[in-house]
């Protein structure tokens, strides 16, 4: 007798199924789960905005609980994306409005978020609870009033990296004296001060809260007043962390630090006073994240932290560490899987401090469980990549930064291709590469051979020619997000591998050398993407076939053209009727 | 309240029957069997207290599985066991075939009784987790029902613009049309040009804004493909199986006819549809090389001169013959010319348009 899959519960076993790319699986077996698997599917992700529409995503899963949105492409962060060029969330939250009157949780990243977007929020779902929005823009304090004022149910409200338009410190004080289910706040990217009675208000008012992250305005001698209201924080970012030196500051200070048991996470530290460092010392055994990146405090004094913390999974500093501040977290945090190394000065030419490939080095060798780093150097060798690459196999993301573009081995002056080479072939499991200095069209070859696992390639003035894309392209199954700056890269491996594409979230390509002609093409023969010129040149339509154009982002979607865009951005092959046709 | 059919008195046990769907009937412990709500629920509706009176037990409850169940019962309406003695009792007791499992999970579910439904359920999810589609096909041996074009996230209705709804009936019809001409190798001529004059209304309203020269051209191009649309208008939303649907990903091979077979393979096999940009992609070879030809037939590439167009396909399909059988010459040449080969290639766009706050390398913001 043949069995056949327990259909009565299926959507039982789907809500064991917490991934993504498994929900997405099980929808894709059959009819019956496609339509057991919509029905009840809670949480959606949506990574790029204009890959689908509000629409499409509604007639499909009709009980949606949580979203999360991405906007802009990553390389906006370094102000590539011209201003205007989309990512609107508007016709989401109209649309959410109207539909998913129990919503609970939006998540956007690098959209543009307006007051009335936060209005609508905040009036039309009754149980609204997670607000998060990481480098969005458009939206000012009234809209946080507002939402502070009508969510009663709140409980996330965290602001990361945002550009709010400041109107005034006000909006805190738009919670209501009912308002008591608060679990995390964090507004470290505001600027303006908040009135502190009502900061205190509200911490003291909310037992959950877990998550307080202050921005600069909050003085240092205010802080232990707050954390004597919320010892059970788990996670807190200071403000300012400088005063004049006084010993009963000091003294509450470190008391009120003692008292946080569960404290794991700290940030902020902005204009560090180094008398006032050991104030946290009670709390660095049980650390399992430090921020200090800003902190310009030299490196004794972040030593004298940093030894402390044992437990430390995840680093963030500035390169006033050193390299000897890395030895001392190569020796001390065991635990750590994280690494995350800023520039404190990344336009001067010159070193001025003593951080070099050597400490990163160090870390891989001590740190056994490092997975993720994020390091900016002024120097690097094949050598160095390659010990790092036979120390730590189980990398899964490598973004390193050598300030000076196309600088070449310190030691050999070589071009580091060996060096990321030995990376991509040593740690099978990276998922995310990021690569500066000297390259050539070797490392692509590299990468295309062994990057069997990459996800996300990020690259800038490297390579020689067409070939070191066409590696890229063709050889790296996983491949997701391909974005690609200054390089010399034009039709030929683009329309080579065009197929590829449809297999892929995204691909940017800016200051190379693709040329109209071909983004015509492709945009033609592919309907399943969008092939966006983005160009802020005058009469784009004169431009003869073979220049070049200043910046393409291509990506699938299934929502056909966009109508939002600004003048400067225009989808090839299709008018802007949104109808398929042939400019 | 019954009377406790007890065999051996001395072991002061309450018994109950229970009989399962083929008609076998067994006893089993009262205290044992209660831990189930169907059963408790029988009981104290009067049932089971005599071989003659016993509990029918749901269709999906057979013999194994009732034994299975018990035993589960038996282990855990035992008051004094920890939670680790019980975790590690489900551990072992969940290890069996794909077949009894879902057996299991059915009766388990038709006695109510939850904590197996749920460790059962669990297990069944982890047999899901990080499987493709086919994958967990062959795993449960469900049947693949869903059409090639119903795996693709199909354009419905996406706004109430009728120029969106064209749209998406020429994605449909392009697929039907490409189905039909697969099977009959005939391209009809003549429904084509019944068809002709409706659409052209349609287009040149759409096109009417447009006042382009190339309007006409442009609409005889477009009319070809829009005849390939037929309906799919209003398929109802919810069900995905009356689309044929309008697949975004047309012509993912395009002009490059050349392509490698493993370049292809990776593509077809590494279309596991990432829906968490709920987009699906078709893998069917055969209808993206009828769909190129198609496009080729029809002279899409309208703005471009054709003969152009035509250079530009040769080239790219030089370039990737070339590509696929020369490259290691190539790179030879490439390690040959040395690190002689510098950028005067980058002046174009040089760096100019970098640095501003981008820091240097351009590829990392100080995040914070």
């Amino acid at each position: 007798m043949t069995y056949s899959f327990p259909e009565e519960v299926l959507e039982h076993v789907f809500s064991f199924l917490t991934s993504q790319n498994d929900r997405n699986a099980a929808s894709l077996v059959c009819r019956t789960w496609y339509e057991m698997e919509r029905w009840c599917r809670k949480r959606i992700f949506v990574g790029n905005c204009y890959a689908v529409n509000p629409r499409v995503l509604i007639r499909r899963f009709p009980e949606v609980k949580a979203v999360e949105l991405k906007g802009k492409p990553h390389f906006a962060d370094f102000n590539l994306v011209p201003e205007g060029w989309g990512g609107f969330v508007y016709p989401w939250i109209v649309e959410f409005a109207r539909v998913y009157p129990w919503l609970e949780e939006i998540r956007l990243k690098r959209m543009v978020v307006t007051d009335e977007c936060l209005e609508i929020v905040s009036k039309a779902f009754r149980n609204f609870k997670v607000l998060i929005l990481s480098s969005c823009e458009g939206f000012s304090t009234d809209g946080l009033a507002a939402v502070a004022a009508n969510c009663r149910n709140l409980r996330v409200l965290d602001l990361r990296e945002c550009e709010v338009e400041e109107l005034s410190g006000h909006w805190l004080s738009h919670f209501p004296d009912s308002f008591t289910s608060l679990e995390s706040l964090n507004i470290a990217c505001l600027s303006l001060e908040v009135s502190f009675s009502a900061l205190e208000r509200l911490v003291s008012r909310s037992p959950n809260l877990k998550t307080l992250r202050l921005n600069r305005t909050v003085p240092l001698e205010k802080i232990s007043k707050l954390l004597q209201r919320a010892p059970q924080l788990a996670d807190f970012g200071t403000g300012a962390y400088s005063a004049e030196i006084r010993p009963d500051v000091y003294s509450s200070l470190q008391e009120a630090f003692s008292g946080c048991k569960k404290l794991k996470s700290l940030s902020g530290f902005w204009d560090v006073v180094p008398a006032y460092l050991p104030a946290v010392f009670p709390v660095c055994s049980q650390l399992t994240y430090l921020n200090l990146s800003y902190a310009t405090t030299q490196s004794p004094d972040l030593i004298k932290v940093i030894s402390q913390c044992h437990n430390l999974q995840r680093l963030v500093v500035l390169d006033y560490i050193e390299d000897m501040g890395l030895d001392t977290v190569a020796v001390t945090c065991k635990d750590l899987r994280e690494l995350v190394v800023f520039p404190s000065d990344p336009f001067v030419a010159d070193a001025n401090v003593l951080l070099t490939e050597e400490g990163l080095v160090s870390v891989s060798q001590g740190c056994s469980k490092l997975q993720s780093v994020l390091y900016f150097c002024r120097q690097m060798s094949n050598s160095a990549l390659i010990s790092i690459s036979k120390n730590r196999p189980n990398l899964t993301c490598f973004r390193l930064c050598i300030l000076e573009p196309r600088a070449p081995d310190y030691l050999t002056f070589e071009p580091l291709d060996v060096g990321f080479g030995s990376i991509v072939e040593n740690c099978k499991e990276l998922t995310r590469l990021s690569m500066s200095g000297l390259l050539t069209d070797r490392v692509f070859e590299y990468i295309g051979k062994h990057a069997k696992k990459l996800d996300m390639l990020s690259v800038a003035f490297a390579g020689d020619s067409d070939l070191g894309l066409h590696h890229v392209l063709s050889g790296c199954e996983s491949l997701r997000k391909l974005e690609i700056r200054d390089c010399p890269f034009g039709d030929k491996a683009l329309l080579a591998n065009a197929s590829k594409l449809l297999t892929m979230r995204s691909l940017w390509m800016s200051s190379c050398f693709v040329s109209f002609g071909a983004c015509k093409l492709l945009g033609q023969k592919m309907p399943g993407l969008n092939v966006e010129v983005i160009d802020e040149r005058e009469n784009l339509n004169l431009l003869p076939e073979n220049a070049p154009v200043e910046k393409v982002y291509i990506y699938r979607t299934v929502s056909g053209q966009r109508l939002d865009m600004p003048d400067f951005v225009r989808i090839m092959g299709k008018d802007k009727n949104g109808v398929y046709n042939l400019l | 309240m019954s009377e406790p059919d007890v065999i051996k008195p001395e072991m002061m046990k309450s018994y109950i029957w229970l009989q399962t769907a083929d008609g076998s009937i067994q006893q089993v412990e009262q205290e044992v069997a209660i831990f189930c709500p169907f059963i408790c629920h029988e009981i104290h509706a009067g049932m089971g207290s005599s071989k003659t009176y016993p509990i029918s037990l749901p269709a999906r409850v057979n013999p194994v599985t009732l034994s299975l169940i018990l035993d589960y019962c038996r282990f855990h309406q035992v008051p004094g066991r920890s939670n680790k003695e019980r975790k590690s009792f489900d551990e072992k007791f969940i290890r069996m075939d794909t077949n009894r499992l879902c057996e299991l999970t059915s009766a388990a579910d038709s006695l109510q009784l939850k904590p197996l439904v749920d460790l059962t359920s669990r297990a069944l999810a982890r047999m899901i987790e990080g499987k493709t589609p086919e994958e967990i096909r062959e795993t449960f041996h469900i049947p693949d029902d869903l059409t090639e074009e119903e795996k693709l996230e199909p354009l419905k209705n996406i706004t109430d613009d009728p120029r969106i709804r064209l749209l998406n009936r020429l994605y449909a019809r392009k697929r039907k049309e490409l189905k039909e001409k697969e099977k009959l190798k005939n391209v009809e001529v003549e429904a084509e040009h019944v068809d002709d004059r409706s659409v052209d209304e349609l287009l040149s309203f759409i096109n009417g804004e447009n006042g382009d020269s190339k309007e006409v051209k442009t609409a005889k191009n477009k009319k070809k493909n829009r005849r390939r649309k037929e309906q799919q208008k209003n398929a109802p939303p919810v069900c995905a199986n009356s689309n044929t649907s309008s697949s975004p990903s047309n012509g993912t091979k395009e002009s490059n006819g050349v392509s490698s077979v493993s370049r292809d393979d990776r593509v077809k096999g590494h279309c596991l549809p990432n829906i968490s940009e709920l987009l699906k992609l078709q893998d069917s070879e055969d209808d993206r090389f009828a769909l190129d030809d198609d496009f080729d037939d029809c002279d899409i590439g309208d703005g471009i001169d054709p003969e152009i167009k035509e250079q530009i396909d040769r080239e790219v399909e030089d370039f990737a013959r070339r590509l696929n059988s020369d490259w290691p010459e190539r790179v030879q040449e490439l390690l040959s010319l040395g690190q002689e080969r510098r950028p005067s290639l980058y002046s174009i766009n040089g760096n100019g348009c970098s640095t501003k706050r981008s820091n240097a390398s351009g590829l990392e913001k100080h995040e914070k």
